[in-house]
């Protein structure tokens, strides 16, 4: 049995030349607005880490759950995480731009700002920047480690490295748990350095992992057309359907528990993030956000004829991928235009072309090995699960 | 998928086996154990209902409640109470979802634990103003005086959230009893049980049809419970983080309330369990397998929690406020820093013993550790509540809490309470359910082939 991606397919050269097309337009938006470029360049970053990072928690709950279903589609996921440390070098442009991004590293504005200076020891350039080089040593190490363990357990046949990644996975779920926090805290929670909510790491994740269970999603149903058809069931679509629609509910019990406590206890130093995403035409996004990333999918999703179908399947991955974008663009924003939401063709570009490379790297890794765990035990259980 | 799987269930028991085993002990003359039980928990109840009643003769002063401190037990034991009674309907109906096979085995007598954890958890609010007279005043009944419940208080929304819990969690557990009381019905030697049975089990005959609607309606429930398994909690945590008060008011406490009531919850139905199994003699029902399963959900949730204290102690300092800062380096190093320790020991360094299975499978070290979790989650509540108040914004009002006599007997006879509740229930009703065990065993699927093994 060998089920591989044929080397130099179109979809890979199609995403190479997208990606390398949008970085080149982002560039040129550099010059000509690098506040903007930043800001964008952020958001189309965290939009692709939230998928990189998705991918480890998807293989790390599927080794200790020891799920059977998802072993088909396993490959999938463990490619988003093996280019973790390539997504490191999309980092550059956010270390170059932390003065036009972050209010906390202008020296003059701590001067004059004694709760920053009380954050200070924290919010530094230097820490900041070393905390990221943690996150991604931590997260390339996962990511590269259980990636080799299903490849050698591929070639060599060897069950052995499964049930290393199972012992291996508890550990590292709990460091994944920190760094993503951490760097939910770093990234997008200190644009505004004032304002602070102990939820924002759980925020984070429960949106990276609901679009990373949709594209997902996205692939299986794109390669169930060809090399895994015989592998792949409605049973598995279905599978997937329920994991988007319970992080699309745990996404909103999220975002609710945050609104709602602030909003009660109504004090100003934490409101203020909240009006700013109320102010002007920040409103329409602030509600194109509740309907569409929650009213509207809880109610279709519900029906389970929706996850079973695979065309009503791929337009509501579609449109859940997009809820997440526009989510990650509702954090970040704001603290660049105050007045009112403004779409800029570089909120465009960075995510094609950061977007293109993520998914150029996916199909390099996809085609260098079988499409599924061949040698995984539970492979045909997997195949036949019934749901 | 169950090809190569253990067995859930131990020993190559027949459905009759299984039969046999559950209803003989109900069936059976009374222990004379389970009078001596039944006596020590029903003395400890009455000194609950003494206890109330000498609460309600003085009022609220027999407690040690007091300016700032205006929230003592009476709100930690509702907290803990209503905790406790998060694991059952978890098990029955966010893991039968999930198709989680082994909940089979302990979903029943957790779910029971679950409703007498609710009943004990309701008496609090009801009683915490000490005028019990005036309890109707919580329901939002049609009244001339216009008196209205203030529904924007989330101590109202208490109300709703934990009595739906209620009623929802008795209707789920009763429509499970169903076929097993008609079990019983049938097996019954003398008329009296014969008609309470009949009486209980609606009718049911076990026909296709009626099992048909049986699974639908337990489907809907399950369903149904799941989003309450996850509000009655987080509804609990608005109590505290709708304020404004440091140490309170933080945004992640309705999840981490929640990983806290599961955590609770399942520490305490291994307590029972591991008592359960060894009295009744149901080992082979209730393996090893479930208590290590359960292990490993309290240490899931352990590290949740822990999760939730760390991040809740970073932000408190990366919030750059001086009473945020205060409340939480006080709450490690200040008057009440034995609570604190006792709390992070408990709850997050003893689970940690799970991480080896030797341990976990082990039932003396399951059962202490489990004891340390009960412990830890109250004391839990207790720092939430205590070191929240006692240091507030005026340095006037400080002042070391302490319990009085009243509130440390009304805790203790709440758990007379329970233990009454729950030691009728394991001598009148079927403690397994045995028609959904039954389900799980070999002899249920339809491609099983008996290989000669007759047993």
């Amino acid at each position: 049995m060998n089920i591989q991606l044929t080397k130099n397919s179109l979809a890979t050269k199609v995403s190479l030349i997208i990606g390398v097309l949008g970085l080149a337009l982002s560039l040129l938006g550099f010059f000509a607005n690098h506040e903007q470029f930043f800001y964008s360049w952020l958001v189309a970053f965290a939009f692709w880490m939230s998928i990189a990072l998705g991918g480890l928690f998807f293989v790390l709950i599927h080794h200790l759950s020891g799920a059977v279903w998802s072993v088909v589609l396993r490959r999938f996921p463990e490619s988003f995480m093996a280019i973790l440390p390539f997504m490191a070098i999309f980092f550059f442009p956010i270390a170059l731009g932390l003065y036009d991004l972050y209010h906390w590293a202008h020296a003059d504005a701590i001067a004059h700002d004694a709760l920053l200076q009380e954050k200070a020891p924290y919010l530094n350039i230097v820490f900041f920047i070393l905390r990221t080089v943690f996150f991604f040593i931590v997260w390339s190490v996962f990511g590269r480690l259980f990636y080799r363990f299903s490849i050698k357990n591929d070639v060599t046949g060897d069950a052995g490295y499964i049930t290393k990644a199972k012992k291996i996975s508890p550990p590292a779920v709990i460091l994944f748990a920190f760094t993503v926090t951490f760097a939910a805290f770093d990234w997008l929670m200190s644009l505004d350095p004032h304002w602070y909510s102990t939820i924002f790491g759980v925020y984070y994740f429960a949106g990276s992992t609901m679009a990373t269970y949709a594209i997902t999603t996205l692939f299986v149903l794109y390669f169930a057309k060809g090399p895994l058809a015989n592998m792949v069931s409605v049973e598995h679509y279905h599978d997937l359907g329920k994991l988007i629609f319970t992080f699309t509910i745990f996404w909103a019990y999220m975002t609710f528990s945050q609104y709602f406590l602030i909003w009660y206890a109504n004090i100003p130093e934490e409101t203020v993030w909240f009006a700013h995403r109320w102010h002007g035409s920040w409103k329409v996004v602030t509600l194109v956000l509740a309907v569409g990333h929650f009213v509207l999918p809880f109610f279709i999703m519900l029906v389970r004829a929706v996850k079973r179908n695979p065309l009503a399947l791929t337009i509501f991955a579609l449109w859940m991928l997009l809820m997440h974008f526009i989510d990650i663009f509702w954090l970040v924003m704001p603290n660049l235009h105050k007045e009112g939401a403004v779409f800029s063709w570089m909120d465009a570009t960075t995510m094609i072309g950061i977007g293109g490379l993520f998914l150029w790297l996916v199909f390099l890794h996809l085609s260098k090995h079988s499409l599924v765990p061949i040698n995984d035990p539970q492979l045909q259980n997997s195949i036949h699960h019934t749901g | 998928m169950a090809s190569q799987a253990e067995p859930l269930i131990l020993g190559h028991p027949t459905f009759r086996t299984i039969t046999d085993d559950v209803s003989q002990l109900t069936e059976r003359k009374t222990p004379l154990p389970w009078y001596f039980l039944f006596a020590m928990a029903v003395s400890l109840a009455l000194l609950l209902f003494g206890m109330l009643a000498y609460l309600f003769i003085e009022g609220v002063g027999v407690w040690g409640v007091n300016i700032p401190i205006a929230w003592g037990w009476a709100i930690i034991n509702f907290v803990f109470w209503v905790g406790i009674g998060h694991a059952g309907t978890l098990i029955s109906a966010i893991l039968f979802l999930l198709r989680q096979k082994w909940r089979t085995s302990i979903n029943r007598f957790a779910e029971a634990m679950t409703i007498f954890a609710v009943i004990c958890a309701l008496i609090f609010p009801s009683v915490h103003v000490g005028r019990i007279w005036l309890v109707y005043w919580l329901f939002p009944y049609p009244n001339q005086m216009a008196m209205w419940p203030n529904f924007r208080s989330p101590l109202e929304w208490d109300i709703f959230a934990v009595f739906t819990y209620f009623v929802v969690s008795a209707m789920f557990w009763f429509v499970g009893l169903v076929p097993d009381l008609a079990t019983l019905r049938d097996r019954a030697k003398n008329l009296r049980r014969k008609k309470i049975f009949g009486f209980l089990a609606l009718g049911w005959r076990g026909g296709n049809r009626q099992w048909k609607h049986y699974e639908l309606a337990y489907l809907l429930l399950a369903g149904l419970s799941t989003p309450l398994v996850l509000s009655v909690h987080s509804v609990v945590s608005t109590d505290f983080a709708t304020s404004q008060l440091p140490g309170w008011h933080t945004t992640i406490f309705p999840p981490y309330f929640v990983a806290g009531a599961v955590f609770s919850g399942f520490a305490m139905v291994t307590t029972l369990a591991i008592i359960v199994r060894r009295v009744f003699h149901i080992e082979h029902i209730i393996t090893l397998k479930h208590l290590e399963n359960m292990a490993k959900v309290m240490l899931a949730t352990s590290l949740m929690v822990g999760y939730a204290y760390s991040v809740e102690f970073f932000i408190a300092w990366y919030s750059g406020n001086m009473y945020e800062r205060f409340v939480f380096i006080n709450r490690a190093l200040g008057p009440y820093a034995w609570g604190y320790w006792t709390m992070i020991t408990c709850n997050v360094l003893v689970p940690q013993l799970f991480w080896f299975k030797k341990l976990r499978t082990s039932i003396p070290v399951l059962f202490i550790a489990t004891i340390f979790i009960n412990i830890g989650m109250w004391f839990e509540r207790f720092v939430i509540i205590v070191s929240s108040l006692s240091q507030d914004f005026l340095p006037s009002s400080w002042a070391y809490y302490r319990p009085t006599w009243g509130d440390i007997l009304t805790f203790i006879g709440s758990f007379g309470l329970f233990f009454s509740l729950f030691l009728l229930f394991v001598r009148f009703l079927p403690i397994v359910a045995m028609a959904e065990v039954k389900g799980v065993l070999p002899e249920a699927n339809p491609h099983y082939e008996n290989k000669g093994e007759h047993s």
